[in-house]
């Protein structure tokens, strides 16, 4: 992906031809507006599906993804070129996205989400049900999923940043550590503080949803 | 093993960044409240992976490519900073220029192109290229303006890759007249900072425009010449150029 970022922008490549007698001095090209469409159409629903977590409502996740690749267009502009070849795009996206989300929520005066309502309704039923479900039981378990989510939003910032990015995300500790700047110590240590935070707030969805699901990934 | 160690490692071991290790899965079969721990962790983990989420009722990749293009469309070509190198009275000069005006100005010390160009773009965060062939005629006659004793207009500046605070600094700056010094707390109060001296002191320093943004004519209250990118004998040269003797006091300093 970060090869895309150093060819020459169609746009430029008549006034790099004029200019330079060193092709080497393509790769201080700006990515073209086409060429880093590609990158949005690639993270724009991960980075949708961070933002809606971290802030639990669906306009403001959009603003926040929107603001974030208008954001990363405008420094990849600015970046040196070397940076720009060493550049590990994905963390560094979920970086500008969560700082985006940050400032925010920083702003904002927090909001109460209504209890009875997931931000996203519908999309429990375009999920896979479980086949033996009654309508009863799709209910509650909506109903359940409803209270995780009120519950992942009350936790602090950085504890559900953490949290999003190890099992929303399915992000490894160290891409996590590099996202939120982090060593990865803290990153462990802030992902158990939120699972016991978690835990504690969810006791009877946990049960009932581990046992609908039957996860059984114990390790043992 | 203790619980602790057992703890920091499940989590990358079930999600298979690490190896299955048979120590601690020895612990965790042995060891009652490690179960639990890893059961409560194993269920919250789960209830959190099943939260739904639908994406985007229709892609956001139009409104995200429309808003940038409207922001940042001009980024590319114009502002692209072209590099060329023209001759003065006091040696070579690189000058820094789109069509938006100079950028950035640098008096020949035995660089190379490349170089000049990479600090360039490290000062103005913009990208910058040798320019091919002769340089506009609007960006010759600046030059031969200024070293023709004329006020350099505004108009052949671009300072819009700088800071709030630093085009406030080098507008003040430019307006001092040809011929007359003043002093960094002259430039403050200008700005509406009378107790920045030492930030302008700081944004005159990085001044990438000397000569046409005239830093050389700020000097410091007590009527010394101070600092100059290039040595203060230049600076003495400049201000000599321009008719300034420097017995005299800075006005301001002479009047309060």
């Amino acid at each position: 992906m970060t090869a895309l970022l150093l060819e020459a922008p169609p746009a430029l490549e008549e006034i790099l031809v004029a200019n330079v007698a060193r092709p080497e001095i393509l790769r201080r090209a700006i990515p073209s507006a086409e060429r880093f469409e590609r990158i949005v159409e690639d993270y724009e629903r991960r980075l949708f599906g961070f933002a809606l977590r971290m802030t639990g409502n669906r306009e403001d996740a959009e603003e926040i993804v929107q603001d974030a690749f208008v954001r990363a267009y405008r420094a990849l502009a600015k970046m040196p070129a070397e940076h720009r070849a060493e550049l590990k795009l994905q963390p560094w996206l979920y970086t500008i996205t969560l700082n985006v989300t940050r400032n925010r929520l920083r702003s904002k005066k927090p909001t109460n989400v209504a209890l009875d309502a997931l931000a996203d309704p519908d999309a429990l039923l375009h999920q896979n049900n479980l086949p033996s479900e009654t309508p009863e039981q799709v209910v509650e378990r909506s109903a359940d999923m409803a209270l995780v989510e009120r519950a992942l939003l009350d936790l602090p910032v950085h504890l559900r940043a953490a949290a999003t990015l190890r099992f929303i995300e399915g992000r490894s500790h160290p891409e996590i550590a590099e996202i939120l700047q982090q060593p990865i110590g803290t990153v462990k240590s802030h992902v158990h503080r939120a699972v016991r935070i978690l835990r504690r707030v969810l006791g009877p969805q946990v049960g009932r949803l581990v046992h609908e699901g039957d996860a059984a990934h114990a390790l043992p | 093993m203790r619980c602790r160690e057992v703890v920091a490692c499940w989590d990358d071991m079930r999600s298979g960044a690490e190896p299955r290790r048979e120590d601690v899965l020895v612990h965790l079969r042995a060891c009652t409240d490690c179960q639990a721990a890893y059961a409560e962790f194993e269920g919250v983990a789960y209830c959190l992976s099943c939260l739904p989420v639908a994406p985007p009722p229709q892609s956001l990749v139009p409104r995200i490519m429309a808003h940038i293009r409207e922001q940042c469309e001009q980024v590319h070509v114009h502002r692209t900073v072209f590099v060329t190198v023209l001759e003065a009275p006091i040696g070579r000069l690189f000058v820094g220029y789109r069509d938006a005006g100079i950028v950035y100005l640098r008096v020949d010390r035995g660089e190379e192109m490349h170089d000049v160009s990479a600090a360039l773009e490290h000062r103005l965060h913009t990208s910058a290229l040798p320019a091919h062939g002769e340089p506009p005629a609007w960006v010759r006659e600046a030059i031969a303006l200024f070293f023709s004793g004329e006020q350099t207009a505004d108009a052949v500046i671009d300072l819009s890759d700088l800071t709030d605070f630093e085009r406030e600094v080098f507008g003040a700056a430019a307006r001092i007249p040809r011929g007359e010094v003043r002093s960094y707390g002259w430039l403050a109060r200008e700005v509406g900072r009378p107790n920045a001296a030492r930030a302008v002191g700081q944004a005159l320093a990085n001044n990438p425009i000397p000569l046409l943004i005239p830093c050389h004519r700020v000097i410091d209250c007590k009527g010394r010449l101070h600092r100059y990118v290039y040595g203060v004998e230049l600076k003495r040269r400049l201000l000599e150029l321009e008719g300034y003797r420097q017995e005299e006091t800075p006005a301001d300093v002479r009047t309060s």
